[in-house]
């Protein structure tokens, strides 16, 4: 059995499984018609086998066959907008984003509501749009809260996002963002919920900044920031006892740079971490990133590989934190697109977690999955 | 008399040729694709790059305007030129980043609509909307103002 995928339970209340079947049902219901682009909406859907081998530990091996569905819908007028994602699988069902902005101007939008953190490149470029993104897996470091991510993916507050022009068609975008930070529990953050709101979450910024040398094209490179304070739920887990908080610093550097038929993307994310226990500090402080090439052979076969790894992170006590966390991770893959929207993706890797102290379990992974969006 | 005949047939002969290849030219010069708006539309003209930025659902704003991008389903030729000498994307890498940009920050997509009719009713209710159509079909209907020529048949 994987033990690193925990079944997420269902803990919402009736009144907040009540407003989700009514969010549902107004997804369900709300007119898709790009004619009255007022409204519009988007489902992404995926099924995937994923199989774990283990020469070195065979309590490692294991298999899961996992359905994921992603509702997105969203609401435009002049100056208004809003935005909800509501995502549901074989082993989570949350509402992921749900927020709502006011255009100040063209080149100038303020987001209220829970998003995703901007300071993590891969999450804001695919969210759960399984399908957008070549590969099946995500990065570790961009891996979600409860699958063991060591970043804050979701953030409930306030997020300003502005786009400076430049005459030559080129822009630079700047975000900076201000919420609630996710709490630390168990073995994971746990971000807040508006359905399931708990007190306890203590301060987030974050920003970045973009540059896109042609406006129209998906080429840029980027800097990120963030602070959180993260309160630690001491009770939850023997390891956390004596853990009052994580004040948690991220800097990173991204880039997403096509040539033709290639395609790179990158993302390294410095991480300054000081653990404040009863009796002290414990400072801790590493470097995380990922490579990701991609090949596009034909206009319906696309090749890919990608290399995860860190500087300073084997001996990480944060991480240690984390054992569930993908520290290294060596994959290939190959997708086929057809149909316009539905695609089917092999990837193989080469991958070890955190574990509990320096020395990481390592396994094999093999994932096959099909995915697509409509309309 | 031969001698006049002959000329004659020269004289017509080359009047024929002269008349098929204006017509030629003519026809030529018709298959063109051309940006439109409502005729009272207070849209004058609209640089290229803010007509590709209304179509990836981008805000533009044209002189106080913000300009709604109307795009038809049923003409599948049209689509194409307009994607390829216009947008410079195939339909998949359109229709891609449509979605990308709608699950990043809810960008509207451009309003879509199945045919001819709809797409002139829509022109004439959404006040600061473009469409494309055949130059042909746009110059035939009195509630359509030719914004500029997007595309010509060489």
């Amino acid at each position: 059995m994987i033990d690193r995928r925990k079944i997420a339970s269902f803990k919402h209340s009736w009144s907040a499984v009540f407003i989700e079947l009514l969010l549902l049902a107004t997804l369900a219901s709300s007119p898709q018609a790009r004619a009255d682009s007022q409204h519009d909406m988007l489902v992404f859907l995926s099924l995937e086998r994923f199989e774990m081998f283990s020469a070195s530990d065979p309590a490692l091996d294991g298999f899961e066959t996992r359905a994921k569905s992603d509702f997105l819908y969203t609401y435009n007028s002049d100056r208004f907008r809003f935005l909800a994602e509501y995502n549901w699988s074989t082993s989570e069902s949350h509402l992921e984003r749900i927020q709502a902005a006011w255009q100040i101007d063209s080149k100038s939008m303020l987001w209220i509501g829970r998003f995703h953190a901007i300071a993590k490149y891969w999450t804001t470029e695919y969210h759960h749009g399984q399908f957008m993104q070549t590969s099946i897996s995500r990065p570790g470091v961009e891996e979600w809260e409860h699958d063991s991510g060591p970043m804050p993916s979701h953030i409930t507050g306030l997020w300003l996002e502005r786009e400076f022009s430049i005459k030559d068609h080129s822009a630079i975008d700047l975000g900076l963002a201000t919420g609630l930070a996710p709490k630390f529990a168990g073995h994971q953050l746990v971000p807040f919920d508006p359905l399931d709101p708990e007190s306890g979450h203590d301060l987030s910024v974050s920003g970045r900044l973009i540059y896109r040398p042609d406006i129209l094209s998906t080429n840029q490179f980027g800097l990120t920031f963030a602070y959180n304070d993260i309160a630690v739920v001491s009770e939850s887990s023997p390891v956390l006892a004596d853990l009052n908080s994580i004040r948690h610093a991220t800097l990173g550097v991204f880039s997403n740079w096509q040539w033709k038929d290639w395609r790179l993307s990158t993302s390294w994310t410095y991480f300054d971490i000081d653990m404040r226990y009863r009796d002290g500090d414990v400072q801790d402080d590493f470097v995380l990133g990922y490579v990701q090439g991609e090949y596009e052979a034909t206009d319906n076969w696309t090749i890919f590989g990608r290399l995860e790894l860190g500087f300073g992170e084997d001996s990480s006590p944060y991480l240690q934190l984390l054992p569930a966390f993908i520290a290294h991770r060596n994959m290939i893959g190959v997708r086929w697109d057809f149909a316009d929207s539905q695609a089917v993706t092999l990837e193989v890797a080469d991958a070890s977690t955190q574990g509990h102290d320096s020395s990481h379990d390592n396994f094999k992974e093999l994932r096959i999955q099909w995915s697509a969006v409509f309309p | 008399m031969e001698c006049c005949i002959s000329v004659r047939v020269r004289i017509s002969q080359l009047l024929i040729l002269t008349a098929l290849t204006f017509v030629a030219q003519t026809s030529l010069a018709d298959v063109a694709v051309v940006l439109v708006t409502y005729k009272d539309s207070p849209i004058q003209s609209i640089s290229s790059l803010d007509i590709r930025k209304a179509y990836l659902g981008i805000s533009v704003t044209v002189d106080g305007n913000t300009i709604r991008a109307l795009r038809r389903r049923d003409d599948e030729r049209l689509n194409q030129i307009f994607l390829q000498s216009v947008i410079a994307m195939s339909e998949r890498s359109y229709e891609r980043r449509l979605v990308s940009l709608m699950l990043k920050f809810g960008t509207p997509r451009p309003a879509e609509v199945d045919d001819s009719d709809e797409l002139l009713e829509s022109l004439v209710t959404i006040p600061s909307s473009i469409a494309y159509m055949w130059k042909s079909d746009a110059e035939v209907d009195s509630r359509v103002r030719i914004i500029g020529v997007l595309w010509q048949e060489t």
